[in-house]
């Protein structure tokens, strides 16, 4: 029983410490992560200063970061062909502007997946297109002088000019379709094979393809629903923007220049969230404090009151000890090193205790981490997923490391020693003559 | 016999009850050479139990001398009192005062605890005892698992651990039936007869009390002067059955093996 609660409130003392550390570490990831998916937007925003994009559907921007908000199927929306030539002649001060204009094709599969995601905000099931299918315009200029094909084929070959019936697939597909390279594979119930295999980030379940055979398998004749217009500078590109804009307003137009914007918008997120999360983990930290002085002072007493009715129930035996030519240090130091030794169990307790229920304990008594402000949080499972952009990775909501557990010992050790310090005391001045008449 | 092993010189004790002034002690003067085997007889309440705790450094006198191997111990401060406790006394007492969760074994070794004895001497040393007071079978029984007479003979053992200077005995057969008595004393005489043990031994049972060397008897707080010669030092017996000399100490007759 009293070595139960003891191991208790030790459990708590490597818990606690346990769980802000996870928190830490949690952040930490994230911020890194944040700061990686940054930089690497970056790079690729400096790639592309000639590129205006136009979609048919919003962006995927800042919202993408609100984790979670991005999911299901959308409405999709298409445009006519000829578009691409109404854009590529436009005239800037009577100066051709455009370079060139690469027209895409991207629709969601028929089939949906469901999903169930845990997410910051509670686990929810959502049902989204199985994958994505984009058509590229497989022309040999245009695949050599612009990143339209992704670049990081895992397996088998990338798609080249005039290639008909043939598919690129992501690597996360490999198992919906359970196929590889060589398959054939049914999209909107027709035959493809699978000539290559890719890995991105940015794209996940993707299947690249023709733009050609895009259209005809999903009945879209000659429809787009992207393109890529390339100025011919940089210092035309707004124009050029804002040209597209009054031609097609149906169409969601981006410049170098908003997706600038766009990632300065992200990085505001990006440091608001931290900050929240560092303001989050110094409360956590404060209530930490007071948890584990709590369960350091609890420990201490418990040890005391055991030790205090040992002595109580064992005055004779001291008694004996002293007739037979025991000092009180002897004494003491017995009692001491018992107390240490009952510190000791309930920390090998606690410990055992805390290895299984540190992450119920730790989401009993922490503040929960506040990642995003205002009244969400951090839901604390035993893992969390962040989707999408950010990555996935799981994370243990408590880190208990060897070292916390040794210092927990000690700690317990010492806390025992202290605990049984006055009791031992005590026992040390008991009168032996009174200790041996003592029933 | 002439070298004083204890020394009281005018012994006084005086407890304080609610007012009233009860004087446990007085004037004793009490001499003990080495190797003699002391019993101190008196009625409950006559201040013996306080006489031996006192001669065992438990207690303080409220005034006179006590010396104890040449030291005077009564102006010893308390914080050198255990080691006179340890080495040069050993107690016995009524109740054994065995440590329940130790083995007899472990209860011999228990006061050689800390004096720097390794643990293989300490061992060495406490199975001797136990052959000494005839338990060798029997070191590794708990208490429980002992007759109050082996528990007895566990404790003497005990009180032998670190050759103590003398041997203080509070009716060690205080708890023990009519049979096992008189063996416990035996062993004491023979103890005193074989290793020259000296003994102290306060008792109210005359027949016990007679088997020391010799007898003094305590009454109201004062040593009277009345000394009886105990059976030990008598010394030799004479068996009635075969007629030969045998010692006091013997429970049985070595040459015959009849009960004495």
């Amino acid at each position: 029983m009293v070595v139960i609660a003891l191991g208790f409130s030790i459990a708590i003392m490597v818990a606690i410490p346990a769980g802000v550390t996870a928190n830490q570490q949690a952040i930490q990831w994230i911020s890194e992560n944040f700061k990686n998916t940054i930089t690497a937007m970056q790079q690729e925003i400096n790639k592309t200063a000639t590129l205006i994009e136009c979609t048919t559907t919003p962006s995927r921007g800042v919202e993408t970061f609100r984790l979670g908000r991005f999911f299901g199927r959308m409405n999709e929306t298409f445009v006519d062909e000829t578009v691409c030539n109404a854009i590529r002649s436009i005239n800037i001060s009577g100066v051709s502007a455009v370079k060139d204009v690469i027209p895409f094709l991207v629709k969601s599969s028929m089939e949906n997946i469901s999903e169930t995601i845990v997410t910051p905000f509670g686990s929810r099931t959502i049902y989204r297109p199985a994958y994505t299918i984009i058509g590229v315009c497989l022309n040999a200029t245009i695949i050599a002088n612009y990143p339209i094909l992704p670049t990081n084929i895992t397996a088998g070959e990338n798609l080249s000019e005039g290639d008909s019936g043939y598919v690129l697939i992501s690597s996360n597909l490999t198992d919906y379709f359970q196929a590889t390279i060589g398959d054939t594979i049914e999209i909107y119930g027709q035959p493809f094979i699978v000539k290559g295999i890719f890995e991105s980030a940015s794209r996940p379940r993707t299947v690249y393809m023709n733009i050609s055979d895009a259209q005809r398998v999903t009945g879209l004749a000659g429809k787009i629903s992207m393109l890529y217009v390339y100025v011919s500078d940089v210092s035309l590109a707004t124009q050029v923007a804002d040209v597209i804009k009054t031609m097609y307003p149906e169409l969601y137009v981006t410049t170098y220049q908003d997706r600038l914007a766009n990632l300065q918008r992200m990085q505001e997120m990006y440091t608001q969230t931290l900050s929240n999360a560092e303001s989050s983990i110094a409360q956590a930290q404060a209530t930490a404090t007071q948890i584990i002085i709590v369960a350091v002072a609890a420990a201490a007493l418990i040890v005391f009151f055991v030790m205090l009715y040992s002595v109580r129930e064992r005055t004779r035996e001291i008694g004996i000890l002293k007739a037979i030519g025991f000092s009180n240090w002897n004494v003491m130091s017995q009692f001491m090193i018992e107390g240490m030794l009952i510190g000791l169990i309930g920390g090998v307790t606690g410990v055992l205790i805390g290895s299984i229920a540190a992450p119920f304990f730790s989401s009993f008594l922490l503040p929960q981490l506040n990642l995003f402000g205002g009244t969400q949080r951090l839901q604390r499972p035993f893992q969390t997923q962040y989707p999408s952009i950010i990555g996935t990775q799981s994370y243990s909501t408590v880190a208990l490391t060897p070292q916390l557990i040794l210092l927990t010992l000690c700690a317990a050790a010492i806390l025992g020693a202290l605990g049984s310090l006055y009791p031992a005391w005590r026992a040390s001045k008991i009168s032996p003559i009174e200790a041996l008449r003592y029933e | 016999m002439s070298e004083l092993v204890l020394e009281t010189e005018k012994l006084e004790k005086i407890y304080k009850l609610g007012g009233r002034t009860i004087r446990a002690l007085s004037d004793i003067n009490l001499k003990v050479e080495k190797g003699d085997f002391v019993s101190i007889m008196g009625p409950s309440g006559s201040g013996k139990t306080t006489l031996l705790n006192i001669l065992g450094c438990l207690d303080r006198p409220t005034s006179g001398k006590v010396i104890l191997d040449g030291v005077d111990v009564t102006a010893l401060p308390e914080k050198e009192l255990y080691k006179i406790r340890r080495y040069k006394v050993g107690f016995i007492f009524q109740t054994f005062n065995l440590l329940p969760y130790l083995s007899a074994l472990e209860n011999v070794e228990l006061p050689m605890e800390g004096t720097g004895k390794s643990k293989r001497e300490m061992r060495e040393r406490a199975r001797e005892l136990l052959k000494l007071v005839g338990l060798a079978e029997r070191e590794d029984h708990k208490p429980f698992k002992l007759s109050a007479g082996e528990q007895q003979r566990v404790a003497i053992a005990r009180a032998l651990a670190n050759n103590p200077s003398i041997v203080l005995a509070d009716e060690p057969t205080g708890n023990l039936d009519a049979k096992t008595k008189y063996e416990i004393v035996k062993l004491l005489g023979k103890l005193n007869a074989e290793q020259g043990t000296t003994i102290v031994m306060v008792t109210h049972d005359s027949a016990i009390a007679s088997h020391a060397r010799r007898v003094l008897f305590l009454s109201d707080g004062k040593l009277l002067q009345k000394e009886k010669m105990g059976l030990l030092a008598k010394e030799k017996f004479v068996c009635p059955a075969c007629g030969k000399e045998v010692q006091a100490y013997h429970t049985f007759c070595p040459h015959c093996g009849r009960k004495l």
